[in-house]
């Protein structure tokens, strides 16, 4: 120890008497009552928080399923129309096969009475 | 009432009366901490109200009565800090001699408290360093050991011992004749 201008009892005394006035002291009146008040505030605050954020929650969900929803009924639109499309171009197809054939057999028939 | 209305209601209750049972037991460590190392009752006021109110926030880390008394420590040792630094910026010299003013002009000492000695020795403390005086304050107020301030104030232990021994040095030379007289007279 550095103190070695005081003796060991001296410093023992000057440690004592450093123990005797530094006492804790008591708190102010009133201070555990705030803190219970603030933080009671502070939960009812946070409830009304996690609250309107499960509120906005639902509400986005229910957007997310709507617009899959629309989303879903247009691609299911799309390919309705895809189907139909494809349908007439079958349609116009076997139109002109048989149109074609026709013509085969009365271009055959023709020769056929020429001859 | 099914269980889920009736659990988190129970929750809160008994968190409530857990902090509450804290701050009866240790409020007056916190706000006697705040107060020595600030030299300001008003703002040690604030700063053992901050404390306790994160210490609300922090219920659910704490393990053990040991656990929570060393972090109340270590958080209003740092916040005690942090608000003379702030003040120490905005008005530079504020520290010196103001504990004694203050006591004196404004007469916030509790005389059925304070004895000449107590109130001369919180004076003089305010006027050293201020890791010389976190070190003394933890080691004669709290009855830490040196490593048990190193941990509180995350320092190395050959510091703090030095820290001690330099503030003790300190005081004795602030106060040489009074004290002498205290410890001789005795």
């Amino acid at each position: 120890m550095e103190l070695d201008d005081l003796e060991p009892k001296e410093l023992e005394e000057l440690e004592r008497k450093l123990r005797l006035a530094l006492q804790r002291r008591p708190a102010p009146l009133g201070l555990k009552q705030r803190v219970l008040a603030q933080a009671r505030q502070r939960r009812l605050e946070g409830r009304k928080v996690q609250q309107g954020r499960g509120w906005v929650l639902k509400r986005i969900a229910a957007s997310v399923l709507l617009a899959a929803a629309f989303g879903g009924f247009a691609v299911y639109r799309q390919q309705e129309e895809r189907r139909k499309g494809e349908a007439a171009r079958e349609q116009v197809l076997t139109a002109l096969r048989i149109t074609n054939r026709t013509l085969d057999r009365v271009s055959d028939h023709l020769v056929d009475e020429s001859k | 009432m099914n269980l889920q209305q009736v659990l988190p209601w129970r929750q809160e209750t008994t968190r409530a009366l857990e902090l509450e049972e804290l701050i009866d037991r240790h409020q007056s460590m916190v706000f006697s901490l705040a107060w020595r190392m600030t030299g300001d009752r008003g703002l040690a006021e604030e700063i053992a109200q901050d404390v306790l109110l994160e210490l609300d926030r922090n219920l659910g880390k704490l393990t053990s009565e040991d656990h929570a008394r060393f972090w109340l420590r270590r958080v209003t040792m740092h916040r005690a800090t942090d608000a003379l630094r702030r003040r120490q910026r905005r008005e530079p010299g504020w520290e010196k001699g103001f504990w004694v003013e203050l006591e004196e002009r404004h007469g916030l000492a509790e005389p059925e408290l304070d004895s000449p000695l107590g109130a001369r020795v919180e004076a003089l403390l305010a006027e050293l360093p201020e890791a010389q005086r976190a070190a003394l304050l933890l080691r004669y107020q709290e009855e830490m050991t040196p490593e048990e301030i190193a941990a509180t104030l995350n320092s190395p232990v050959a510091t703090v011992k030095s820290q001690l021994q330099r503030g003790l040095k300190r005081l004795r030379a602030k106060a040489s004749q009074s004290l002498k007289e205290y410890v001789r007279g005795a």
